[in-house]
């Protein structure tokens, strides 16, 4: 179950809720590959904004 | 809308968190006030409430002048909880009660009934503080330190339900490596928009056919994956929003609590509930469950005091039968976890125990969304079609 852990790890870090960094993000590859994701987020976030509804818990 | 929109982050999130860093300590608390006034009359007028519920900025002014005179053990702190319950009724339960006791044409609705922008979240955090004021729980702080909590944009309008205990220190001393929240605030932001767009906004496609009129014409086996789909959107939009809030506190360097933790991996319903919307099982357990005895009574009255605790939760989150019977319905399976687990004693469970325990959560937990986001005879309808054809 380790590799479970470590992937639930690399999520939370991935979607900013631990700051603890994962063992194999240490070193300027990892600073890269987060500058790759937030782009990546960007391009999701543009590509997709447009079918944007109400969040469900607003306004209730 | 609000999360999503230019204005929040051009307007208000950047300008207000940036000045927050900047100024001296003590202009900290106003700047946070004055942002969060400007927040919730551009977004009342823009997208909840109109100009009327503008106006009830007032109340949060109200409370903030109230609540200087909560003491330990003063009436007045009761008052307050009486208060803040009158607010909420006003707003969110007058029509609902009135159809209910007058029947659905009665004169005693209100026709111009609003709902003030986020009223479920700040009125249960005004019941938070004048509790915990009247029993000394909580210092009383500065009226522009309250001010500043009840006003604090990020959670205002959604949560997570602050406590003050936890919002006055991170107010006063909030982290000062701009760099790391600045990284951190922003991913988790980016993380949270994506999950709001690319999959909650995704499954509205089948969602949308959760409605009278496609489940009678549906074949049967397309039902269950609508449902599933609408319990990936309520868990993807909700802790989206909670990424966003707690990513933009982040900004300010304040550190807001989780409300989600992974909670569709839990294996039983009551780990379910402590792994979802966190800050609200928090509040329901702190401020009904153990007023009312919490589980140090007779068993009987434990069943009830979880029933009545998940009526509250059903009642607050929509002025609804079918709400009510969303709470019912899972204060009923955590009753039946209790006597369960009573029963077990405290053997470890196996891995394909494990799995059918799994099984089980997953599937009370997405048969109860039915009652959630269809009213009653069409979630009755919903299952009559499920179950019998």
């Amino acid at each position: 179950m380790n590799w479970l852990l470590r992937l639930k790890h690399w999520l939370e870090f991935l979607g900013g809720a631990t700051d603890a960094v994962p063992r194999s993000f240490n070193g300027p590859g990892g600073w890269v590959l987060l500058a790759v994701w937030w782009m990546a987020l960007v391009g999701l976030i543009t590509l997709f904004c447009r079918q944007a509804s109400k969040f469900i818990y607003i306004d209730f | 809308m609000i999360f999503d929109t230019f204005s929040y982050f051009l307007l208000f999130l950047l300008p207000a968190a940036l000045l927050f860093r900047g100024v001296a300590p003590s202009f900290r608390a106003p700047v946070i006030s004055l942002f969060g006034a400007a927040f919730f009359i551009y977004f009342s007028l823009t997208t909840v409430g109109g100009v009327a519920g503008a106006f009830c900025l007032g109340l949060f002014l109200w409370e903030a002048l109230v609540s200087r005179f909560y003491r330990p053990g003063s009436a007045l702190c009761l008052l307050g909880i009486v208060q803040a319950l009158v607010i909420l009724f006003v707003f969110k339960y007058w029509n609902f009660t009135a159809g209910l006791v007058a029947g659905p044409g009665t004169s005693w609705r209100w026709t111009g009934a609003f709902l003030p922008l986020g009223i479920s979240f700040f009125t249960f955090e005004f019941i938070h503080y004048a509790r915990d004021r009247r029993e000394n729980r909580t210092e009383a702080g500065g009226f522009w330190e309250y001010l500043a909590f009840i006003l604090f944009f990020p959670t205002m309008v959604a949560g997570p339900i602050k406590r003050y205990q936890d919002f006055l220190p991170t107010l006063r001393s909030p982290t000062r490596d701009w760099a790391n929240d600045f990284e951190r605030g922003c991913t988790r932001i980016l993380a949270g928009l994506a999950k709001k767009f690319v999959v909650a906004d995704c499954m509205t496609s089948l969602t949308q056919h959760l409605n009278a009129t496609d489940i009678a014409r549906a074949e049967r086996w397309i039902l269950p994956f609508w449902l599933l789909a609408y319990a990936v959107k309520i868990y993807f939009d909700f802790s989206a929003y909670s990424d966003i809030a707690i990513g933009s506190a982040r900004l300010f360097g304040m550190k807001v609590k989780e409300n989600f933790d992974w909670p569709y991996a839990r294996e039983n319903i009551t780990s379910f509930w402590r792994h979802w919307h966190m800050s609200l099982t928090r509040w329901l357990t702190d401020y009904v469950f153990i007023p009312l005895g919490g589980s140090r009574v007779a068993t009987g009255r434990i069943y009830f005091n979880v029933l009545a605790t998940f009526l509250v939760s059903g009642l607050w989150h929509g002025a609804g039968l079918n709400f009510v019977v969303w709470g019912l319905w899972h204060g009923a399976a955590l009753c039946v976890h209790r006597w369960w687990t009573g029963l077990r004693g405290d053997c470890v469970p196996s891995t394909p125990v494990r799995w059918i325990n799994w099984g089980l959560t997953m599937t009370v937990v997405t048969l109860g969304w039915a009652w959630f986001t269809m009213d009653l005879p069409t979630a009755l309808l919903f299952y009559k079609r499920l179950f019998l054809g």
